[in-house]
């Protein structure tokens, strides 16, 4: 009885199983680079143009959102408090991590003044692919960073960055889990410390 | 320096570290969540910092100072000097921990990299002026990077809990060896031992600690102003960049034991 329902489920599944496949799209290494390419040559025009650095700092929100896989980042920055948060607080994660991210990138954008970037190699990593590139910038050593790009609905987008062997991600997640389980696995704490974050960089700004 | 201070200093450095680690077992633990709390324990067990309180306290220690003396200096360090002269004080620093570095990777049985060790400092020394350019690099024998704390990993010594060192920052319990052979590896600890060499000796390591600072500026001020938990982000950092060193080493090299001696690397 039961043998038969496990091979009338698994007949069932098996269309399923082909939709799922078919959400999955491997991204080709030569798109990746092209689409780094490109996003490396809109972010370069806007930290090296000649406007203000509020109109640079929307531009570069802007550029971000289209580049950036936001949302996905974000549910993996959460990690296991994914499972742990109610979908309010979800939500608010979710905004309150789209803010901080353009904050994070602003906050950089005197720092790479006169900044250039090389596209190197793309490698394939499973379904992603991981663009390196080597940025330049005035008085600094040049910096190998690698840009690990996902096909997101048939859209190329940004979902890491690597640094010196250092995952943005990865590291971003634990800086997050630090919070939570330094308070109690509270992810109301986490939500507090974003927004203390986000109105200190407001204040400062 | 006289030689009996000087073995002091070396005593001191040799047992001070461990005694850290254990004056911070003895001092503050985390307390582990409990087991039948499985994602917890797991989270606890993966994080592997049962001295987080203590290595709290010292991450605390070092923020200050360097609040007060290191970032002040290396900044005036950086107004003074231009990324030029930098680059060759970074040469020349690197060039005294070649032989350390030539060591380590024999012992990590490395030989091409030890190779390239020992020619970068013949070369460097001699024709790059004692270390200040880097001529090796030209001629095929570019930086390679590694230390006692890599080498304990090759010989499959797991890294153990996380360990925030006075002075010193991020490290863990195999790491933190690696201070004591750096210290004995240098040229000018196995040279005899005279006050002019002792003073080189302090201006070196003077300088290469302003020098490292100033490479760092950006980086931990970005880091500092952008993290909730800085003291999570550097101890995610360190992690992920010593699995990385000990990556790109692995993958940069091959042994060269006979078929017959089977030895996995770690």
């Amino acid at each position: 009885m039961y043998f038969r329902r496990f091979i009338l489920g698994a007949i069932a599944s098996v269309p399923m199983l082909a939709v799922l496949a078919g959400t999955a799209h491997a991204l080709s290494p030569n798109a990746a680079k092209s689409f780094i390419t490109q996003s490396g040559q809109k972010l370069v025009a806007i930290v090296n143009g000649a406007d203000s650095q509020g109109q640079k700092a929307s531009q570069l929100r802007d550029l971000v959102n289209q580049i950036v896989a936001v949302d996905q980042v974000g549910d993996y920055v959460l990690g296991r408090y994914i499972n742990v948060a109610t979908p309010a607080q979800k939500q608010q994660f979710q905004a309150l991590f789209h803010q901080l991210l353009s904050y994070n990138i602003t906050y950089q954008i005197k720092a790479y003044q006169g900044v250039t970037f090389t596209v190197n190699s793309a490698t394939p990593q499973g379904d992603d692919v991981l663009v390196d590139t080597t940025v330049t910038a005035p008085e600094k050593s040049p910096a190998d960073v690698g840009w690990v790009v996902e096909d997101e609905a048939g859209q190329p987008k940004i979902i890491d960055v690597i640094v010196a062997g250092t995952s943005l991600r990865i590291t971003t997640r634990n800086d997050y889990a630090g919070v939570i389980t330094d308070n109690g696995g509270q992810v109301s704490a986490l939500l507090n410390a974003m927004q203390n974050q986000i109105s200190k960089i407001a204040a400062a700004q | 320096m006289t030689t009996k201070l000087k073995h002091r200093l070396r005593f001191g450095l040799a047992t001070s570290i461990p005694a850290l680690a254990l004056a911070g077992v003895l001092a503050g633990c985390a307390t582990a969540p409990p087991k039948s709390d499985t994602a917890d324990y797991q989270a606890y067990q993966q994080l592997n910092d049962p001295l987080e309180p203590t290595n709290r306290v010292f991450f605390k220690v070092n923020n200050t100072l360097d609040t007060y003396v290191m970032k002040p200096v290396a900044k005036g360090y950086v107004d003074i000097t231009t990324q030029g002269i930098r680059n060759h004080v970074t040469d020349f620093t690197s060039n005294i921990g070649e032989p350390a570095r030539m060591l380590n990777f024999m012992a990590e049985g490395y030989p091409t990299d030890a190779g390239t060790s020992l020619v970068r400092f013949l070369v460097n020394s001699t024709v790059g002026i004692g270390g200040i350019f880097d001529p090796a690099a030209a001629i095929g024998y570019p930086k390679t990077d590694t230390d006692f704390g890599i080498t304990l990993a090759s010989w499959g010594v797991p890294a153990g809990p996380y360990l925030y060192l006075p002075a010193f920052g991020p490290s863990g319990v195999r790491d933190v060896w690696k201070y004591p052979v750096e210290w004995f590896a240098t040229p000018i600890e196995a040279a005899p031992a005279s006050a002019a060499l002792s003073d080189f000796g302090y201006s070196q390591t003077g300088i290469d600690l302003i020098n490292t600072r100033a490479t760092y500026l950006q980086p931990i001020d970005q880091i500092n102003a952008t993290a909730l938990d800085p003291y999570a982000t550097f101890r995610s950092l360190y992690r992920q960049s010593r699995a990385s060193e000990l990556q790109q080493i692995q993958q940069r090299d091959s042994r060269t034991w006979p078929d017959w001696y089977h030895q996995t690397a770690q």
